[in-house]
């Protein structure tokens, strides 16, 4: 039975609680006293940290490489078995012949097409969007957001963007027309499509704003974009 | 090779992982999985159930990333915290059958830190050590017995031929002992 009043043995079984040797009963009861007691839980903290380095004294092992691949699908991050569902963007492989047009060939295209589209077809709910994202000084093209309303949203890049310096990352944010301040999506990985729920979206219209920023490794501490932009551009609605 | 150059912001990977970023995830597992993954296999022994141990361990980080508290203490030690006690809960199950002899037990246990001494985890590992050293070696024992290879106080009081409220009352003061000469 831990007393928990008792300012000193609420200490010793946090550091006991941490440590591994509470019984299965004073396990349950302190587990139970966490979750309503803040003091409880700074002194857990403090004994974690506390105890910290002694995970120094085991040799490492090696992990197969089938292990991150577990812990991927059991986050729901991606499907056990990568499988090709039908491309919501079926004009995307001509995009890609266009690399070829240089960007403002690639801009004129995309605006000509939009423009065509629009004169025959009105706006349908699940309003698709393209933004090409360039380097600030619109000298290279580094990746296209394809985006549709009630969808998703997929960053595809397409240019030579090079490779994530070490000990950095790339991270990629949206503001929607008239928003405050921009949402970040996530990290990105040179050369991988990165898709994204557009539930995490603050919204999706038109001149929505797409970035791609420099940020420390584990991405932006405060939440906003820290780092210089590294790829920029808006939503065109096809 | 990840840099060594900045060091890395533990904290802000695991608040990304709350918001959903599974890439912060995985940066946390390619610093840190082989750590974890030899922390669990001290402790359970069993190269396929210490597999098991550092996935549900990640996915419970995954889940329960929105619950960590930067100002209680540092993403690493809360990390660490879930697997280790994942593997607590694996090896204390009622079905198992803990079958080592005693002198495998006791090569597991006096197994010195191999590659562990060498490399630069970024821990402050100095003063927690000397703190240790400063215990008597039976009550240093039951310290790192119960850590590293997450023995139970009777597993330590058979180890240590002791009775097991001497095992006890060791722990409990050597913990006190500890806190106050790292405060």
């Amino acid at each position: 039975m831990i007393e928990f009043d008792d300012a000193e043995e609420r200490d010793g079984a946090a550091g006991e609680y941490v440590l591994g040797t509470l019984g299965a009963e004073d396990r349950a009861a302190f587990e139970a006293a966490l979750g309503r007691d803040a003091d409880l839980r700074a002194r857990v903290g403090a004994w974690q940290d506390r105890l910290l380095p002694l995970t120094g004294r085991t040799s490492p092992a090696e992990p197969s490489p089938a292990l991150w691949r577990r812990i991927e699908v059991s986050v729901g991050a991606v499907s056990p078995a990568p499988r090709r569902r039908p491309a919501p963007f079926p004009w995307w492989n001509r995009l890609r012949l266009w690399q070829g047009l240089g960007v403002a060939g690639l801009a004129a295209s995309l605006l000509m097409g939009t423009l065509l589209l629009r004169q025959t077809v009105p706006e349908p709910a699940g309003a698709r969007y393209l933004a090409v994202l360039q380097s600030p000084n619109q000298r290279a093209t580094g990746w296209v957001v394809e985006l549709q309303a009630g969808r998703s949203l997929r960053l595809v890049p397409v240019g030579d963007v090079g490779s994530v310096p070490a000990g950095r990352a790339w991270q990629f944010w949206t503001k929607p027309e008239g928003a405050a301040g921009p949402t970040s999506l996530g990290l990105v990985r040179a050369g991988q499509t990165l898709e994204v729920p557009v539930q995490r979206l603050p919204a999706v219209g038109a001149r929505q704003l797409f970035e791609i920023t420099l940020e420390p490794e584990a991405g932006s501490p405060t939440g906003r974009p820290t780092g210089p932009i590294l790829y920029v551009g808006s939503t065109v609605a096809l | 090779m990840p840099s060594h150059d900045a060091p890395f912001d533990y904290e802000s990977a695991v608040m990304a992982c709350a918001r959903g970023e599974r890439y912060a995830l995985q940066s946390l597992y390619e610093r840190e999985s082989r750590w974890l993954l030899g922390v669990a296999l001290r402790i359970v022994r069993d190269r396929q159930q210490a597999e098991d141990v550092v996935h549900d361990g990640f996915v419970q980080a995954w889940q329960y990333a929105g619950t960590f508290d930067p100002a209680l203490g540092s993403a690493r030690g809360w990390l660490y915290t879930i697997v280790r006690h994942r593997a607590l809960k694996a090896v204390r199950h009622p079905g198992r059958v803990v079958s080592l002899a005693p002198d495998e037990l006791a090569r597991w246990s006096d197994a010195v830190q191999g590659d562990a001494e060498v490399e630069d985890r970024g821990l402050d590992a100095g003063s927690l050590e000397r703190c240790l050293d400063r215990l008597e070696a039976p009550r240093r024992a039951c310290v790192l017995h119960a850590f590293v290879d997450g023995f139970t106080h009777e597993q330590i009081a058979e180890r240590l031929a002791t009775p097991l409220g001497t095992v006890k009352s060791w722990i409990r003061r050597s913990l006190a002992a500890l806190k106050e000469c790292l405060a």
